[in-house]
C-alpha cells in the first residue's frame, strides 16, 4: 500500500509542473519578440552604424562633438580623436571642459545642467547626453 | 552613463567652475565683439589664478569667489556692455600659504 501511493505521487507532480513552465516559456518568447521590434524601430541608425553597439548616439553627433572638441582645444590635425578619447588625456583641464560643454550647448541649442556637465569626460559621454537632450526638446 | 567616471571635484572647485560657466553665459548676451573680449579676459583671469593661487589657500579663494560673483552680477546687468581689465602694476604678490 505505501508503495502504490508513492508512485502515484511521483506521477502527478511532473504533470502539474510541466504545464506552468510551458506557459512561462511561451510568454517569455513573446516578450522577446516584442522588445526586438521596439529596438529596431527606436534605433534605426544602429544597423548602419560603424560604431559599436554600445554607442547610442548617432555618428553625426559624435562627429560634430569631435569637431568642436578639436576646435576648442586647438588640437593639431594629426591628433587621433575617438569617441572614447578622454578630454583630460587630450590636455584639457576642468576650465576647458566647461568651455567645451558651453560650445556644445550653443551648437546643438540645448542647455546642459551643471550636475551632468561635470560628469562628461569623453566624446562619447557628451554625444550620448546631447542625443538625450535633443530628443527631449519639443521640436527637433 | 556612469556618473562615477567624472573627476572628483571639491565643493569649492565646483563653485569656481560654476562661476566660470556663469561668466561665459553672461558673455553670450553681449555684442559679438565684446563677447570675445569678455571671454578672453575671463579665461585669462581664471587660468592665472588657477596657476598662481595655492589650492589650500581657502580664505583667498573664497575671497576671489565672492569678488567674482559680484563682478558677474554687474556683468549680467543689460546696461553693462563691456568688461575691461588693467594692470595696476602692483608687485607680484604670491598668494601662497604662509
Amino acid at each position: 500500500m505505501p508503495t502504490v501511493s508513492a508512485s502515484s505521487a511521483t506521477f502527478t507532480s511532473p504533470l502539474r509542473l510541466t504545464f506552468p513552465t510551458n506557459q512561462v516559456a511561451l510568454k517569455a518568447s513573446n516578450l522577446k519578440m516584442v522588445s526586438m521590434g521596439w529596438a529596431k524601430k527606436g534605433f534605426p541608425s544602429l544597423r548602419t552604424s560603424r560604431f559599436r553597439v554600445s554607442c547610442a548616439a548617432k555618428p553625426e553627433t559624435v562627429q560634430k562633438v569631435c569637431d568642436i572638441v578639436r576646435k576648442q582645444l586647438a588640437l593639431p590635425d594629426e591628433t587621433q580623436l575617438t569617441p572614447d578619447s578622454k578630454f583630460s588625456a587630450l590636455g584639457a583641464d576642468s576650465l576647458d571642459t566647461v568651455e567645451i560643454v558651453m560650445s556644445l550647448e550653443e551648437e546643438f541649442g540645448i542647455s546642459v545642467e551643471e550636475e551632468s556637465s561635470q560628469n562628461i569626460t569623453t566624446v562619447q559621454e557628451a554625444a550620448d547626453l546631447i542625443e538625450k537632450l535633443v530628443q527631449g526638446k519639443p521640436e527637433a | 552613463m556612469a556618473p562615477s567616471s567624472g573627476p572628483r571635484l571639491s565643493g569649492m572647485q565646483k563653485q569656481v567652475l560654476s562661476l566660470y560657466r556663469g561668466f561665459l553665459r553672461a558673455a553670450r548676451s553681449k555684442s559679438a565683439e565684446e563677447r570675445h573680449k569678455i571671454e578672453s579676459i575671463v579665461s585669462t583671469e581664471f587660468r592665472r589664478n588657477a596657476k598662481q593661487v595655492d589650492r589650500k589657500n581657502f580664505i583667498y579663494i573664497e575671497y576671489l569667489l565672492r569678488r567674482g560673483k559680484k563682478q558677474l552680477d554687474q556683468l549680467k546687468n543689460p546696461d553693462t556692455i563691456s568688461l575691461s581689465s588693467f594692470d595696476v602694476g602692483l608687485p607680484q604678490t604670491k598668494h601662497t600659504k604662509r
